[in-house]
């Protein structure tokens, strides 16, 4: 049933797209982007998943096997639990450069609302 | 009308807080926002129904790593192997997506004058700066901005002020950089065993991701440091200087590993390394080098845009009188 955490990434997307659409607070609109960042890494994982597996890890193999008929059985896909990993770092930095425009934007207007940044307006 | 009066009068109707609350939330066409999203939510779904499940075979790329991670990198570690062997050039541009993110905070959070440290030197003088006639003497709020600049200037952990010195029952110093001795006693017994820990799994390969999970430990230290020591403790290490060249070195030794390859092995990210006997800390060749470089680079430059953000405060535009409604040039 790792439909349902395919399912549940989807609803995390799409409400992290509702906060990014609707709420005007740029901390708010952050959240929302982060929201749809943490969706990805649940569908990575969940993609990783295979049922009944052992983690992808070749280390003191059970006796009367060889890590090489490890490496052949049944294990979570190691390429995506790589993209999940990477993609956490990347996504806090890009956090980061989020925020200090947010606390820039709330310096020089005064204000978090989108709305009320009028010079931002075309 | 009759809430606005009740509200004029003081007396507030039950739920008022709350409904204020709502009020002034900003929101901007919830129909619109919650159509579009409905409609992704629709196609998402559509397509999430017809990829891999639970039961199909692992894709091609996945059992190769898995196949030679072993023979071919002495990794134990799968996840290591992808990261820093079959998808190394992957990693290789992640880490100059990081390394772009740092510097746009730098660029970012930037002060309007050179600083040497992220802290301090703009909160003591702060007041004395607003001080319209310097030869009016001085009042209270000048002799402790004063004395807040000496304490600053001198340093060292005498000037630390901590909660302990105050009477039980008595509130906290407002002014203490410290947090009380039980943090402090808990935090020095969990630091070094978290730096070890840290450490210890990116040196033998044991961490999946190797250097990535590493340098988020090496930031969770200093900012544990941070929290319960109070910023002047960390500020022989945490300035901008040193984390910036540390952070540069890092993403040096990244370049040099990876070309490297290029030009002693004729391909880009290849193995040029002799390499040791498996779960030893030179057991991957450069996927272990690459790995301790990335720690470097993750460490300082997770650090960078953390301290960077938190020592951003108190460079607010001059208010001109034109109130917050945003309509600035």
């Amino acid at each position: 049933m790792i439909l349902v955490n395919y399912l549940a990434a989807a609803a995390l997307l799409c409400t992290g797209l509702y906060v990014l659409l609707t709420r005007r607070n740029l901390i708010k609109i952050v959240m929302g982007l982060s929201l749809m960042e943490a969706s990805t890494y649940l569908l990575m994982v969940s993609l990783a998943y295979r049922a009944g597996s052992t983690a992808p890890v070749l280390l003191s193999p059970p006796a009367g096997k060889t890590a090489g008929q490890l490496a052949h059985g049944n294990v979570a896909d190691p390429v995506l639990q790589n993209f999940c990993l990477t993609a956490i770092v990347i996504g806090v930095a890009v956090t980061a450069v989020f925020l200090s425009v947010a606390v820039r934007i709330a310096q020089h207007y005064r204000t978090l609302d989108a709305d009320k940044v009028r010079a931002m307006r075309g | 009308m009759t809430a606005k009066t009740t509200i004029a009068d003081g007396r507030a109707p039950a739920g008022a807080v709350n409904r204020e609350a709502t009020e002034r939330e900003p929101r901007h066409r919830p129909w619109l926002g919650a159509l579009l999203a409905a409609g992704l939510a629709v196609a998402l779904g559509a397509a999430m129904a017809g990829i891999p499940r639970e039961h199909a075979p692992l894709p091609r790329i996945a059992r190769y790593a898995l196949d030679v991670a072993l023979p071919k990198w002495g990794l134990t570690e799968p996840v290591n192997e992808v990261v820093y062997g079959t998808r190394g050039f992957d990693t290789f541009g992640e880490t100059f997506l990081l390394l772009a993110a740092v510097v746009s905070v730098i660029l970012i959070t930037r002060s309007r004058e050179p600083r040497r440290g992220y802290f301090g030197e703009s909160t003591a003088g702060a007041r004395e700066q607003a001080e319209t006639d310097p030869a009016a003497g001085t009042d209270a709020a000048e002799r402790e901005a004063r004395a807040a600049e000496r304490r600053e200037q001198a340093g060292g952990p005498a000037a630390l002020e901590t909660p302990d010195a105050t009477p039980l029952g008595s509130p906290a110093p407002e002014t203490a950089e410290t947090m009380t001795v039980v943090v402090r006693t808990a935090i020095r017994i969990a630091l070094p065993i978290l730096a070890v820990a840290g450490l210890y799994l990116v040196a033998w390969g044991y961490s999946p991701g190797g250097g990535f999970p590493g340098g988020a430990v090496l930031l969770g230290v200093l900012l544990l440091a941070y929290a319960c020591y109070g910023r002047r403790k960390i500020s022989r290490v945490v300035r901008p200087a040193l984390l910036e060249t540390i952070e540069l070195a890092g993403a040096a030794a990244i370049i040099m590993t990876e070309l490297l390859g290029l030009v002693l092995k004729g391909s880009f990210s290849a193995n040029w390394l002799p390499l040791a006997a498996e779960q030893t800390p030179l057991s991957g060749g450069i996927a272990q080098l690459f790995s301790g470089s990335e720690l470097i680079e993750v460490g300082t430059g997770l650090a960078i845009a953390v301290f960077a953000l938190l020592g951003m405060g108190h460079d607010w535009a001059r208010d001109d009188g034109q109130d917050g409604d945003g309509s600035r040039p």
